[in-house]
């Protein structure tokens, strides 16, 4: 079973995430009896297998902003990024459970871990925590606050993406308005009604046709993505305002700030809202219905 | 008949713990349930229906620094400034250092005519978050009210050094330079106060007059006057409608006419409640469902501009403009395909209209269809061509 693709998941068991790569795939060795060993052992860690849904966003320059749309949108300008890998999905309902098991138990039975998601007991389509992992095992975690990504983030050996690295993995080299393209697509799942998912989440990976020119998914609508930066509506100004002639490098956000930067629009948003550009901001303590996250990793 | 009885005492011994446990997470998911629906009520503008979301959440988790100040801003943007200024308040006493909040709090304070308050909140702003422009810039704006033109005067140009939003900036500055007697800075700052200024923008000609007049250029001064003059007639214009709507509630050509002149404004915020009332006043006109979609769309609420534009759809079917403003609310929303049904029905109804050909046009060039986007595109130019 792979948890990081959709419609990949057979018999799924509450309490039961193997994490391993198929005994076929590794063929019936020596050598793949010990490797299916060690990634059973390996279950709460990073396998290998998550590997293969990063992608490599490679060196170089991106524009990040926009001359025309929100004010804290502009102005369009050059940022230099290293090489880093992003998470192909967001993190699922299963995936964070793994974490929230582990944590589980090392808390007094009863008690709930400190990163519980929240419950939305008002809204049936997304249900109650953990229950929903077994409904719906392959949605997006949603109810989680930047602390609790963060946390998981963490757990994993990896980080929430910097603004400009979210926001050049869903725009690529092209400039595109929605991660797909310029056009107005039904390729997200978004608060319009002819997307296929009125009113609810849809499983990561869901519109293929909507991925990024880096073959990111879900960049734009089901969830809005927490990212590491704090928000500032001058920023991108003070971003284009290099000391030197050459793009800013590696930009991380301001220092301070109250609120967490989020991107992407979620499934109670316009497209407009789901642009690659649109900047949203939120108290990092927040655990919502519309919002959840995905990974990053400095490449080298 | 013993499964059961096993069953009814282990319901009736875990009765009180559940009974407990339910009533508190019953509780907080009507909670979790009032903050969701709030925060969907702001997105869509509708923050009358989000304050008593939030103020129904915080009746029962009343500790939520952060639900209290976003009570305090959707109350903000309905300019209850007494209101919000006591939930910022709530909000900082439970988190004192938080940056927007306190933020907040000073701009309600200065909308309160309150400056002497807003300077401490600012003042803390910019220590915790040296680089927060606005935080600056409204310091800079309550010190000039308080007539601290030195303390402005380095506050305002550290604001300009950190934010793109000039306008306002340069005109608080020529304030403070005019009333410093330095009238090179002043015009100067007067001057690029009206170069960054939407168009409309009065009060620095006014500013510009008086500082030419003080420093003896009177012909420079006079010119500058009479345009601020002219500028504050459509201001004029629009206090007089504003009192008698306010004297004459029930006027429907009052009424229409304050809408007409915030919509040449584009004044849409102002607008919608206008349109609201001219609706509760002549509910089967369609064109104030149309101004109300209209303005809607110019606040990107689409959703909401969608729902005005059936309405005005359903009551005038036959006119053109209706389908292609519906038309276009579907587009903003990505609806392609009704969007292309409303364009269509309106060049159905007006085939001489270039507008709703270039409207078709762009539609069929977002969906990728160039052959029909190119065509429309033809027929748009060639009928633009014949008006002129």
């Amino acid at each position: 079973m792979n948890i990081f693709c959709p419609n990949r998941s057979r018999g799924f068991l509450l309490g039961y995430f193997p994490k391993v790569t198929s005994p076929l795939r590794i063929g019936i060795t020596a050598r793949g009896l010990l490797l299916l060993l060690l990634s059973v052992g390996m279950s709460f860690g990073a396998s290998a297998q998550d590997t293969e849904n990063l992608i490599l966003i490679s060196a170089g320059t991106f524009t990040m902003g926009s001359d025309t749309r929100a004010a804290d949108e502009k102005p369009m300008h050059k940022v230099y990024l290293d090489a880093y890998y992003i998470s192909k999905y967001e993190v699922t309902n299963a995936e964070y459970y793994e974490f929230w098991k582990q944590q589980s138990e090392t808390v007094p039975p009863g008690q709930m871990p400190q990163y519980t998601p929240e419950n939305f007991t008002h809204l049936p389509q997304i249900g109650d925590w953990p229950a929903r992992v077994k409904q719906f095992p392959n949605h997006p975690v949603v109810g989680v606050s930047w602390h609790d990504a963060n946390a998981y983030a963490a757990w994993k050996g990896m980080r929430l993406p910097t603004e400009a690295e979210w926001e050049k993995a869903a725009r690529g080299y092209t400039n595109r308005t929605w991660p797909w393209g310029n056009a107005l697509e039904p390729y997200a799942n978004t608060a319009a009604k002819d997307d296929g998912y009125e009113n609810r989440l849809a499983p990561v990976g869901s519109f293929p046709k909507g991925k990024s020119y880096y073959g990111v998914m879900d960049m734009a609508g089901n969830v809005w993505e927490w990212t590491a930066d704090w928000y500032g509506d001058v920023y991108y100004w003070h971003s284009s305002q290099a000391a030197t002639k050459r793009p800013k490098q590696n930009p991380t956000g301001p220092a301070v700030g109250s609120w967490r930067v989020l991107r992407g629009g979620s499934w109670i948003d316009t497209i407009a809202r789901c642009s690659t550009t649109f900047r949203f901001y939120l108290y990092p303590n927040l655990k919502t219905s519309f919002v959840g996250f995905r990974l990053a990793k400095t490449a080298f | 008949m013993r499964n059961g009885l096993t069953i009814v005492i282990i319901f009736f011994l875990c009765l009180p713990l559940s009974g407990i446990t339910g009533e508190e997470s019953g509780d907080h998911s009507a909670y979790v349930q009032h903050v969701e629906q709030a925060f969907i009520l702001m997105f869509q503008g509708d923050n009358l229906r989000a304050i008593s979301e939030f103020e129904a959440a915080l009746a029962i988790e009343p500790d939520h620094y952060e639900v209290l100040h976003y009570l305090g801003m959707a109350q903000a943007q309905e300019e209850f400034w007494n209101k919000a200024t006591e939930n910022y308040q709530r909000s900082l006493a439970l988190m004192p250092d938080n940056i927007e909040a306190l933020y907040s709090l000073g701009v309600a304070y200065f909308r309160l005519d309150q400056w002497i308050d807003a300077v401490p909140s600012l003042r803390r702003v910019i220590v915790l978050s040296p680089q927060h422009a606005r935080g600056y810039e409204m310091l800079g704006k309550s010190l000039v009210k308080l007539r601290r033109y030195a303390e402005a005067v380095p506050t305002l140009t550290k604001a300009l050094t950190l934010s793109p939003h000039g306008a306002g900036l340069y005109y608080e500055l020529g304030t403070a330079h005019l009333n410093l007697k330095a009238y090179p800075e002043a015009i100067e700052n007067f001057k690029l106060a009206i170069a960054h200024g939407p168009t409309g923008y009065a009060e620095p000609h006014h500013g510009l007059g008086t500082a030419y007049f003080r420093s003896g250029d009177r012909e420079k001064s006079r010119a500058e006057m009479q345009i601020y003059q002219q500028l504050q007639k459509e201001f004029a214009e629009y206090e007089r409608l504003t009192r008698l709507t306010r004297a004459e509630p029930n006027n429907l050509e009052a009424w229409t006419e304050l809408a007409t002149l915030l919509m040449n404004q584009k004044n849409f915020a102002r607008a919608i409640p206008v349109f609201q009332k001219c609706i509760e006043l002549a509910p089967n006109n369609a064109h104030f469902y149309h101004g109300l979609s209209r303005s809607f769309m110019g606040l990107n609420y689409p959703k909401h501009a969608a729902e005005a534009a059936r309405k005005a759809v359903q009551l005038m079917p036959n006119q053109a403009i209706l389908h292609n403003t519906l038309g276009s609310t579907y587009a903003m929303q990505g609806e392609s395909q009704k969007a292309i049904n409303a364009f269509r029905k309106a060049v159905e109804l007006d085939s001489e209209e270039p507008y709703y050909h270039l409207n078709l046009s762009r539609i069929y060039q977002g969906m990728g269809n160039q052959k029909l986007a190119q065509e429309h595109h033809r027929i748009y130019e060639y009928l633009l061509s014949k008006q002129k």
